[in-house]
């Protein structure tokens, strides 16, 4: 790659970065007369600007031919005594950047316009455009930071910007509690994420802040840099240091918060009560794509052991999580599980190894997610705000667009395909992928025990699983009768500039299992080692490029997955078409009802932090409140029992003595007092200008005093 | 383009300092005097990290612009509880409204 190419990626993925953040400082700064109405159309245009950019550079990247990341760093602080010399601050780009940074911001385009029809009318509408620009530009920062601390700046941004966005209607309590809630439970994951970093950098210095390694090396991003390190130390990624697996997992904590990966799932649903168009954001291309980003760039020091926990988590996740979306009659909330299994198979496949399946993943399902979330935004504005499913109904005829835009989509979550062919909408290609690579593992961890099975009965059941709370969510709302009568009557289609959105994401999500991953993705897949996972990645790529190379020669995956979408979405129509006429019998059977109660109320995961935290928290309220009544009150009565009886003594002494001094004292004082009470005005304005403003005649004084000597 | 010396940086922290006590003399809304009493700590921290850049080397002037960062966190929590509990009391944070101890 020349030089001029290189600068020029650079410089766009800077205008790239810092466009959104301009534009939303500008929204924030102009006056609400002038910026007010323009903010939508403003935001939007930058957004799609930056978009340009970002296809401009990746445009420039693949006619590059490069393999190694291009990198521009600036020293910014000083940090003496260490290898690093210097906090760097700088971008880096390679396949992985071109990838998201297109996602990222054509995504982010088309909610900006989504949220001009679905905002309108809203008392703080330019206030919505300048967090959603700053939203977007937090994520960008994570995707092209250069190092571990820059990475972190933009990963707490994020999580500032997504509370201000979930709790955007702060007036109303529910998004109170759930920005919140957000926000905690995101600051545990960066507890684990600084606790992981604290450990990098105990064992291996100022090394661990040098960003991307530029010229000779080139082909090295942070990690693996930083696995090279451990290399020229004697270890290597089978025979890790001790440290190193704990580090892995402590990083990857902070994508469980940032990705709602159980045990810190319970935010994202809560989330839920922002507005759609932040829903559709934070659900597809920024937060929850920012913890799955982060474990596939901490991915070359993920020790075997790390894996296996990393797959755990995206396991129980997956299957938790889809549970219960069977269950859910609100349809954002249906939507919000539905992203929590999804993510589940990334992590799952991150964790198996399946690394370029799990990030095309995330790219597919950021598409068709934000469709579907973008597509219940406008049934809730016809619906006039009524989100619960069971007072939708036989929506179809009334919005033909949405109803088909969303019917693509679950297709496409579903992973549909022409059966016996490798033909199918995005979904297809990228779950399956994750599928294959937990067969995998699956049979390479069954020689460990019976339990290695279960990394791929799990997502096999899954695959079966979501196209039928799917196709539930889309036959309550679309199909059947109107349960509403009254709604039903009024509803309309949406707006223009709602629609477009839905209709160019459910075309990408038809289209985008088709480019977007070979050269990309795979290009930037960290170098292969050999721990386990790392081997099934090759295996899965073998078998995945025999399995599109002869056109017909099927992975059990693709099999399975075949049939079980157009089974599963057979079994969720012929069940929901008709409301909830069977489903009502079906979760009243003895058994049954049990399971459903307990996916009705979320596996009871908020009443158990409920217990623990604010339950410990209370008993230890009580035991200090026992203290404090005992023992310290104990202590202060009897303090106060002897001040009393010394207080007699020396109250007679004070009524005589003293008290004649003080009185002659005081009435000086009081005179004194009401010369001086002018200056007290109680006005606050008044002191700083006091204070300035005699400061001011002290500063003159000395320079007076210094021209005076200097004239001498 | 010429060169960005010391003097420049100084400027930017007058600027900063001007506009902060502008801002205290102007507004009533506690906020807002919250913020301008921000704008004059970091234009102490400017002027901390310019000359430890210009004049002494080092990093102990960019430790005091951490140390004024940190500060002015604390300063603002406690300003903020203090207009919280003001908001309770006179349900505005209008500073003009606090005129109990005038003499």
């Amino acid at each position: 790659m020349d030089e001029s190419t290189r600068n020029l990626i650079l410089w766009l993925t800077v205008i790239v970065l810092l466009a959104p953040l301009v534009s939303s400082m500008l929204i924030t700064v102009l006056t609400r007369r002038i910026m007010f109405q323009a903010a939508g159309w403003f935001a939007t245009l930058v957004m799609g600007g930056v978009f340009i950019c970002a296809v401009v550079a990746l445009l420039q990247w693949m006619g590059a031919n490069a393999t190694g990341p291009v990198v521009g760093s600036l020293p910014w602080i000083p940090i003496p005594g260490t290898e690093a010399k210097w906090l760097y601050l700088g971008v880096v780009y390679d396949s992985l950047t071109a990838a998201m940074l297109v996602m990222v911001t054509g995504v982010s385009a088309l909610v900006h316009l989504y949220s001009i029809g679905y905002m309108h009318g809203d008392d703080r509408y330019n206030r919505f455009f300048a967090y959603l620009s700053l939203f977007s530009f937090s994520m960008l920062g994570i995707v092209v930071a250069n190092s571990i601390i820059m990475l972190f700046v933009f990963w707490e941004l994020v999580g500032l910007t997504s509370y201000l966005l979930i709790g955007f209607w702060f007036e109303r309590r529910g998004p109170q509690l759930a920005c919140k809630k957000a926000f905690v439970m995101n600051r545990i994951g960066d507890a684990g994420f600084l606790i992981g970093f604290g450990i990098l950098f105990y064992q291996l210095g100022g090394k661990v802040l040098l960003p991307a390694v530029t010229g000779a090396s080139s082909d090295l991003n942070m990690f693996e840099a930083i696995l090279a390190v451990i290399e020229a130390d004697g270890h290597s990624i089978t025979n890790p240091p001790a440290w190193l697996t704990a580090a892995g997992i402590g990083l990857f904590f902070g994508a469980i918060g940032k990705s709602a990966q159980f045990p810190l799932h319970t935010w994202l649903p809560d989330a839920m009560e922002g507005p759609t168009p932040v829903s559709s954001i934070v659900h597809s291309a920024t937060m929850v794509a920012a913890g799955v980003y982060l474990t596939a760039r901490i991915y070359p020091i993920l020790t075997p052991e790390a894996h296996l926990f990393i797959a755990i988590i995206g396991l129980i996740t997956l299957v938790m999580a889809a549970c219960m979306a069977l269950v859910m009659t609100d349809i954002k909330r249906v939507l919000a599980y539905s992203t929590l299994s999804q993510l589940g198979y990334m992590i799952l496949g991150l964790g198996v190894g399946a690394w370029t399946f799990a990030l095309f993943h995330l790219i597919t399902h950021a598409f068709f997610k934000c469709c579907l979330f973008q597509c219940s935004g406008s049934v809730i504005h016809a619906m006039h705000h009524e989100q619960d499913m069971r007072h939708y109904g036989g929506l179809w005829k009334k919005m033909p667009f949405t109803g088909t835009c969303y019917l693509i989509c679950t297709l496409a979550i579903a992973g549909a395909s022409i059966p016996w062919t490798a033909l199918g909408l995005s979904g297809f290609y990228s779950k399956d992928g994750i599928i294959a690579g937990a067969f995998n593992y699956g049979s390479v961890m069954e020689q460990a025990g019976w339990w290695g099975s279960l990394f791929w009965i799990g997502p096999v059941v899954i695959a079966f699983l979501t196209p039928f709370y799917m196709a539930r969510s889309f036959a309550l709302t679309f199909l059947g009768k109107p349960r509403d009568e009254h709604r039903y009557d009024h509803a309309h289609e949406a707006p223009w500039t709602m629609v477009v959105p839905q209709v160019v994401l459910a075309a990408m999500a038809i289209i985008s299992g088709f480019f977007l991953w070979k050269g990309l993705i795979v290009a930037a897949e960290p170098s292969a080692a050999d721990g386990i996972p790392i081997q099934a990645a090759a295996a899965i790529e073998a078998k995945h490029d025999g399995h599109y190379g002869y056109g017909l020669h099927m992975t059990h995956a693709v099999l399975l997955h075949g049939l079980a979408w157009i089974i599963a979405i057979g079994a969720g129509l012929l069940l929901y078409v008709p409301g909830f006429k069977y489903s009502s019998k079906i979760a009243a059977i003895p058994g049954v009802n049990l399971l459903y109660t307990w996916a009705h109320n979320k596996f009871y995961f908020d009443a158990l932090y409920d217990v623990f935290t604010v339950g410990l928290g209370k008993t230890i309220a009580y035991i200090a409140r026992g203290i404090d009544t005992f023992v310290v009150d104990g202590l202060v009565n009897l303090t106060a029992w002897l001040g009393r009886w010394v207080a007699f003594g020396t109250g007679s002494f004070d009524n005589r003595v003293v008290d004649g001094a003080v009185n002659g004292a005081a009435s000086v004082t009081q005179r004194g007092g009401q010369l001086l009470r002018g200056a007290h005005g109680g006005r606050i304005r008044g002191y700083v200008l006091l204070l300035f403003a005699s400061s001011a005649v002290a500063m003159l004084a000395v320079v007076i005093v210094i021209v005076a000597n200097l004239l001498q | 383009m010429f060169e960005i010396g010391l003097t420049h940086y100084v400027l930017v922290s007058i600027v900063l300092v001007a506009a902060g006590v502008v801002t205290l003399l102007i507004k009533r809304n506690a906020i807002g005097i919250l913020i301008g009493v921000e704008l004059i700590l970091n234009a102490a921290g400017v002027n901390f990290v310019a000359f430890n850049h210009f004049a002494h080397g080092g990093v102990d002037g960019l430790m005091f612009a951490v140390f004024i960062v940190v500060l002015a966190a604390a300063e603002a929590a406690v300003a903020l509880a203090i207009f919280l509990n003001f908001y309770n009391n006179f349900s505005s944070i209008d500073v003009e409204k606090a005129d109990g101890m005038r003499g």
